[in-house]
């Protein structure tokens, strides 16, 4: 491709990083409201909390420090905090910046030990995860449209420039920031009490109660598949509006997208890449997996391997999902002159 | 009473506002130390963003001279009385020093047509310096602005990040990383040429007269005058920005128009790194 490429590989993985990072808190945090009273059956809501608040900084700060290192000086993007405009990346930088510092104390206070004696320090911990779980939602939400805005800005970037392109992106980070906790989860987890295989599982219809200890890992796993996979579908849902509207146009628009369609020049990447591997396919197995516990109330069992092997395709659809349209975008402009 | 002279109350009220919000917190910090101080600081702090944003957003219109009218300077094109030499190109280059590989001024040419009914037309490009500035709207560090007193549009390269949406944004590809420095460079008129009442070092270098440079506000200038007296287009006037480069006689023939079946050998080349227009 003859094309010049101003924005390459250090955005796209920071575009990609902190939509994931961003997701991972939200979701977080979403799971920690989920379970205000701490009750023992609502368990895996505060795992699932405790993962995405500890992990979320992380792709957020190596995202950031990509871009820096893009920019060649360090101290040149200190500029961004001497002005607030109506730019998309000079509003975004600010959130970027709130978001990062509330996502890395919001991680801290998970992190720290559970202070079982002292009941007051307890608490002030328990108010303050909560004021920053109410936080960090609305500030990784702005970070993770702000990744889409930021493209869509343009006409000149005909592509880019649709509104449900920052919708895709939210729902891309969201669904990302799970796919990286189940990962974590995975990796990290499975150990002492919740370890043991669950042989009491039978295949015949016996429903067992999910409250029972040993069932809470495979409960937690439950509750990130579903909403990994309610998130997959309207992700779906997103780029087939993205792609239609953009097809039912005339001129830049649909000239542009022609480029991800059929006979298009990155159309194998956006089909195979992002549509098979990071949609289409994690949907399906996540669907099988769910199902039985969904219609039946079969205990839901996912094999780890699965789980990983799941995850890991979400998160490379979820960057495919943005090197195609950072680079489809770039690759093509307005048509004539 | 106009925008402008509304904003600018506004701001001046604003600032009246901002002083008197200090001027309280002086003497609250003599009678009151501690905890109360912290919260009147902070609420100044939030007033001093706010101001920023409000004022950001509130810019008066433009500077007017004294008659009432803006300078806007501009360009006319006459594709007519350009024989494709590259001598803008050249002296653009030698007057900035500007790197290999990339340009501020240059030349395309369009062939079109099966032999042997042919056409070569060209077409000098530069920056716009438009009205309505895309890439000054997408700076985040307000580093690329456009001037108030002659609406040439230009980059502060000490606030510039290099972050290139600018380059992204630009409808006409008119910015440029430079190797060297990392900043974005563009087209700026030749601003220390202008300033001093020369014309650009295009305008001054091209052979057949085809660069002719003025004040579009002017409407004695002989750009307005050919403007008013000849069919002009700008490029891409879709794209909103409201260029105030003009052209005579432009052929915009694209590469897309050769994709149809009716017009078919069409060839353009851009003399630039991009071999393509994008």
């Amino acid at each position: 491709m003859e094309h010049e490429v101003a924005w390459h590989f250090p955005v796209i993985w920071y575009l990609y990083l902190a939509g994931l990072g961003a997701g991972a808190v939200v979701v977080a945090a979403f799971a920690f409201l989920g379970n205000m009273k701490q009750t023992s059956e609502h368990y895996h809501y505060s795992r699932m909390a405790r993962y995405g608040a500890v992990l979320g900084p992380i792709p957020l700060i190596v995202g950031v420090s990509l871009l820096i290192f893009e920019l060649g000086q360090p101290s040149r993007p200190l500029n961004l905090y001497k002005v607030i405009n109506l730019s998309p990346m000079s509003i975004g930088s600010w959130f970027l910046l709130f978001f990062i510092i509330t996502s890395i104390i919001y991680a801290i206070t998970f992190m720290l030990p559970a202070f079982t004696g002292h009941e007051r320090l307890r608490k002030t911990i328990g108010n303050l995860q909560h004021a920053l779980s109410l936080l960090n939602i609305p500030l990784g939400l702005g970070v993770a449209i702000y990744t889409g805005v930021l493209l869509g800005a343009m006409p000149s970037r005909p592509l880019w420039n649709s509104p449900i392109l920052a919708l895709l992106f939210m729902i891309s980070a969201l669904s990302t920031g799970i796919a990286a906790i189940i990962i974590t989860r995975v990796v990290c987890h499975r150990k002492a009490a919740d370890a043991l295989p669950d042989r009491r599982l039978r295949p015949h219809g016996r429903r067992m109660s999910s409250k029972r200890p040993g069932r809470r890992y495979h409960e937690t796993g439950y509750l990130l598949a579903t909403t990994d996979l309610i998130l997959i579908c309207l992700e779906l849902i997103a780029i087939f509006l993205f792609i239609m509207f953009a097809h039912l146009t005339v001129g830049n628009l649909k000239y542009a997208i022609a480029v991800i369609l059929p006979g298009g020049a990155m159309a194998d990447t956006f089909w195979i890449g992002v549509i098979l591997i990071g949609l289409v396919l994690p949907a399906i197995v996540e669907l099988y997996a769910v199902f039985p516990r969904l219609i039946y109330n079969v205990p839901f069992v996912a094999h780890r391997s699965v789980e990983f092997l799941v995850a890991l395709a979400v998160l490379i659809g979820g960057f495919m999902l943005r090197y195609v349209i950072v680079i489809a975008g770039q690759i093509t402009g307005p048509m004539g002159i | 009473m106009n925008l402008a002279t509304l904003s600018v109350k506004f701001r001046e009220g604003l600032e009246r506002a901002l002083r008197s919000r200090r001027a309280n917190d002086q003497t609250e910090q003599e009678t009151r130390p501690g905890r109360r101080n912290l919260i009147a600081g902070a609420a100044a702090g939030v007033a001093t963003i706010i101001g920023t944003l409000a004022t950001s957003l509130l810019k008066p219109a433009s500077a007017k001279t004294e008659n009432g009218r803006k300078i806007q300077y501009g360009m006319v094109i006459d594709i007519r009385r350009c024989i494709g030499c590259h001598a803008c190109t050249v002296a653009c280059k030698s007057e900035f020093n500007v790197a290999l590989g990339v340009n501020r001024s240059w030349v395309e040419y369009v062939e079109k047509g099966t032999y042997p009914n042919v056409g070569r037309s060209f077409l000098p490009r530069l920056c716009n310096h438009c009205s309505e500035p895309s890439c000054v709207y997408v700076c985040p560090t307000n580093a690329t602005y456009k001037r108030e007193q002659d609406g040439i549009v230009v980059v502060d390269q000490g606030l510039c990040i290099g972050c290139k949406y600018c380059i992204q944004a630009c409808p006409y590809d008119a910015r440029f990383m430079d190797p060297h420095t990392g900043w974005i460079e563009k087209c700026d008129f030749c601003i220390h040429r202008v300033s001093k009442g020369l014309d650009p070092a295009c305008v001054n270098t091209c052979v057949g007269g085809a660069r002719i440079f003025g004040d579009l506000g002017d409407p004695e200038s002989l750009v307005s005058r050919l403007i008013a007296q000849n069919r002009v287009t700008v490029l891409r006037g879709e794209m909103g920005t409201f260029p105030n480069v003009y052209y005579i006689a432009a052929d915009h023939t694209d590469e897309v128009d050769g994709r149809r079946p009716e017009a078919r050998n069409v060839r353009v080349l851009t003399h630039r790194r991009e071999a393509q227009r994008r």
